[in-house]
């Protein structure tokens, strides 16, 4: 680039910068002539001085005999006609503050003000005369004003000076953008309203609705707030920057501008929106996945609710990916869960048709419709074991039912042995689970120990497997991971079952799995070692080879316990079988308990494996816990 | 009253200094273009004509050439105004047969005097 223009361009360029002027000497002159007040021929005087001045300045840069400029000479005469500019937009800016104002005075002042501001957006001229060619000036970054902008976008240029609109959407639509305008507040208003504008260039000083007032209607409806807005305007002093400022407006730019500064301000402004629309969007989609995260605790998570943020490329498109996929396999074990304990809902249905065993009565049976330690009505008898019989009452102090167990006088001849049964059933109490039946209390009546208990209508898992033989895969998995839900429970708060086996494990009649018993064991001889007399209460089927050699053992009894159920669910038979206790112990001790998936291949292998992995000898080779049993089921699905 | 035709394109330029004569006791008649400004000055009339130079369609030089081709006798004085004010440019317009040369800016006691003196010359 030479810098210099032709002979040609330099007299454009002062035809350019002398019309203008021509007004603002013109319009001043005429204007004195007439006035009489003496506030209005200062100021009038102070804009005829300062135009004089830009002339002055221009014949100094480009003088009559001159036929090139170079664009630095062309950018300080720019510079040097700032000040008196500012001087002349400052004068007729007390002219216009007159009230009342006289119309055609008003008309004429409001020329010499956009004359004014024309002044300072006179381009250099392209050289070889070709005045369609976009001008290059030349500013510090280097780039030509009429390269391609940053980012194209579609302004709104709201001005009320037709010159003014016609110099900005020239200017802008050189840069690259699309532009659109409005001579008033009005109508921008209204434009805004229906176009989408990704800026709006708005000037302060307009008769109908004025820039501020645009500004505050702008900022204060939802739709349009986000939109940028920078104001335009002759008053650049700091008061009027400021109001601009406060009221929302994303920048001020004092008119006349400058191109550069312009084209910088607008693409500044642009970046800022762009940014903050990634920002914008960003939280939108932070809380998609939020909302994603809500439905999935309320079950009702869409699959496809977090697909557009699963296309990002960034961590939070990876976070709802992962996010996705987890969900789904949540939603998959739910699925499978309910499909687990509908099968077990039918075989509940089932065995009910089939059979509904009369209790067996016993010599310690309570008389039925008999008022029980003054409190329990006995409705009838559900069941008996080693320890007891079991019996439906109604509670008449709560007016519910509940389960009496009442216990063999025998196993608790010793003070001793029944305070330590209180304690162990006050510590069983502290379990908090809907897979465990509630002990309400202890108490003794006649010589006669009992504990009222929850009263659960339902059968138990032994009732299911004498009339089923056995259960399904899904069926014994809902049983499985219940179990493995109230072990949890309980191991959390220091209790051990020690007797989990079928005829302790309730089912209502929705499938769901209660546990019974928390807490009882202890009684039958889980302190005692295989030579004492309570050992023989109950079976050792379901006994860990620890336990019953006397050992010290912890909770993963219970896990071997539930390995035994298991099995027997799956197979309709106990891992061990012999004719005799002490043959069955003898096997418990020695044999390798048979794998599931070699007796019937439809059991599926991890399945097999994991009640294998239950059944290990050593409690060191079982799931270290009730919790991983409930992670290794839920993986099993 | 001395009947001044103003052949200039940007409106408020003819606004402020028709407005200017009309004060100083001028009839102003005015023409936006070349085209209607050799039009007008061909239908007679006028004690004067004020001819920018920088005109759409037709500028001041070729309508002052124009003007004058068709001028059989009678010839109306022309101050050709140009916000150019390049050297040369008086010489230019006086070779296109304009009578007296002024710039924009205005200076009008200056412009004044310029059309006194050739209306003087008139009468």
């Amino acid at each position: 680039m030479s810098g210099l223009t032709t002979p040609e361009a330099v007299a454009e360029l002062r035809h350019e910068l002398r019309t203008p002027l021509n007004l603002i000497i013109g319009y001043c002159e005429m204007l004195l002539e007439d006035a009489t007040d003496a506030g209005q021929r200062g100021a009038l005087e102070r804009t005829l001085a300062a135009g004089r001045d830009v002339l002055e300045r221009i014949n100094a840069t480009v003088p009559p005999t001159r036929g090139e400029i170079s664009e630095a000479d062309f950018a300080a005469l720019r510079d040097a006609l700032r000040e008196p500019q500012g001087r002349i937009v400052t004068a007729t800016t007390t002219l216009l503050a007159a009230d009342p104002i006289d119309p055609q005075f008003e008309r004429d002042v409001r020329r010499i003000r956009s004359s004014a501001e024309r002044l300072l957006t006179v381009e250099l001229p392209a050289p070889r005369g070709d005045r369609s060619v976009a001008i290059t000036i030349e500013h510090p970054t280097g780039a030509p004003e009429a390269g391609p902008p940053v980012r194209p976008a579609h302004i709104l240029v709201v001005d009320d000076q037709e010159d003014n609109r016609a110099v900005l959407e020239r200017r802008l639509r050189r840069q690259g953008h699309t532009v659109e305008s409005a001579a008033g507040g009005l109508s921008a208003l209204e434009m805004v309203g229906r176009g989408r504008f990704d800026l709006v260039l708005l000037d302060v000083l307009m008769p109908d609705l004025d820039g501020l007032a645009v500004l505050e209607r702008l900022k204060a409806d939802q739709a349009t707030r986000d939109i940028p807005v920078i104001m335009i305007s002759a008053l650049d002093d700091v008061a009027s920057v400021v109001r601009c400022i406060e009221r929302g407006a994303e920048d001020h730019l004092p008119k006349p501008f400058d191109p550069v500064l312009l084209r910088a301000r607008i693409s500044a402004c642009l970046e800022k929106k762009r940014l903050r629309d990634i920002e914008l969007e960003y939280l939108r989609e932070v809380g998609r996945v939020i909302q994603a995260a809500t439905a999935v605790e309320a079950g009702s998570y869409d699959n496809g609710a977090l697909a557009q943020v699963a296309q990002r490329g960034d961590e939070l498109g990876r976070l709802a990916r992962v996010f996705n996929a987890m969900a789904n396999q949540v939603r998959a074990r739910e699925d499978r869960l309910k499909e687990q304990v509908a099968a077990l809902r039918r075989e509940i249905g089932e065995a009910r048709q089939t059979t509904r065993q009369p209790a067996r009565r016993g010599a310690l049976s309570l008389p039925t419709g008999e008022l029980f330690a003054g409190r329990f009505e006995v409705l009838d008898e559900i069941g008996s074991g080693g320890m007891g019989m079991v019996y439906r009452a109604l509670d008449r102090e709560l007016g519910e039912q509940v389960a009496i167990k009442t216990l063999r006088p025998e196993l608790l001849q010793d003070t001793s042995l029944v305070e330590r049964f209180k304690s162990e059933i006050r510590l069983a109490r502290s379990i908090s689970s809907k897979h465990v039946v509630r002990t309400h209390d202890i108490g003794e009546r006649d010589g006669i120990y009992y504990l009222t208990m929850e009263y659960v209508e339902g059968i138990t898992v032994r009732e299911l497997l004498d009339t089923r033989g056995r259960l399904g895969t899904a069926a014994t998995l809902a049983i499985a991971s219940q179990l493995a839900q109230s072990l949890v429970a309980a191991h959390e708060q220091g209790v051990i079952h020690r007797d989990i086996k079928p005829q302790n494990l309730l089912l209502d009649g929705s499938g769901v799995l209660k546990v019974m018993d928390f807490g009882v064991a202890r009684l039958a001889g889980g302190n005692a070692n295989l030579t004492e007399a309570g050992m023989l209460v109950g079976t050792p089927s379901y006994m860990a080879p620890e336990q019953m050699l006397g050992e010290a053992f912890d909770e993963r009894i219970d896990l071997y316990a539930t390995g035994v159920v298991l099995f027997e669910c799956l197979l309709g038979r106990l891992p061990y079988e012999a004719n005799s206790a002490v043959a069955l112990i003898a096997r418990v001790l020695r044999d390798q308990p048979p794998v599931p998936a070699t007796i019937d291949p439809e059991i599926p292998p991890a399945l097999s494996d994991l009640v294998v992995r239950l059944l290990a000898k050593d409690p060191a080779h079982r799931p270290a816990n009730a919790g991983e049993l409930v992670r290794l089921l839920s993986d099993l699905g | 009253m001395p009947k001044i035709l103003l052949v200039e394109d940007n409106e408020m330029n003819r606004d402020m200094l028709s407005r200017r004569l009309q004060r100083k006791g001028y009839e102003v008649v005015l023409a936006v273009d070349g085209l209607q400004g050799v039009a007008m000055a061909g239908a007679g009339g006028y004690d004067l004509i004020l001819m920018d130079m920088s005109l759409p369609e037709l500028d001041g030089w070729e309508a002052t050439r124009r003007v004058r081709e068709a001028e059989a006798g009678h010839r109306v004085p022309i101050i050709a105004l140009t916000a150019h004010a390049m050297s040369g440019d008086r010489e230019k317009a006086m070779a296109a047969g304009c009578d007296d040369y002024d710039t924009k800016p205005v200076e009008l006691e200056r412009l004044l005097g310029k059309i006194e003196a050739l209306l003087g010359k008139q009468a």
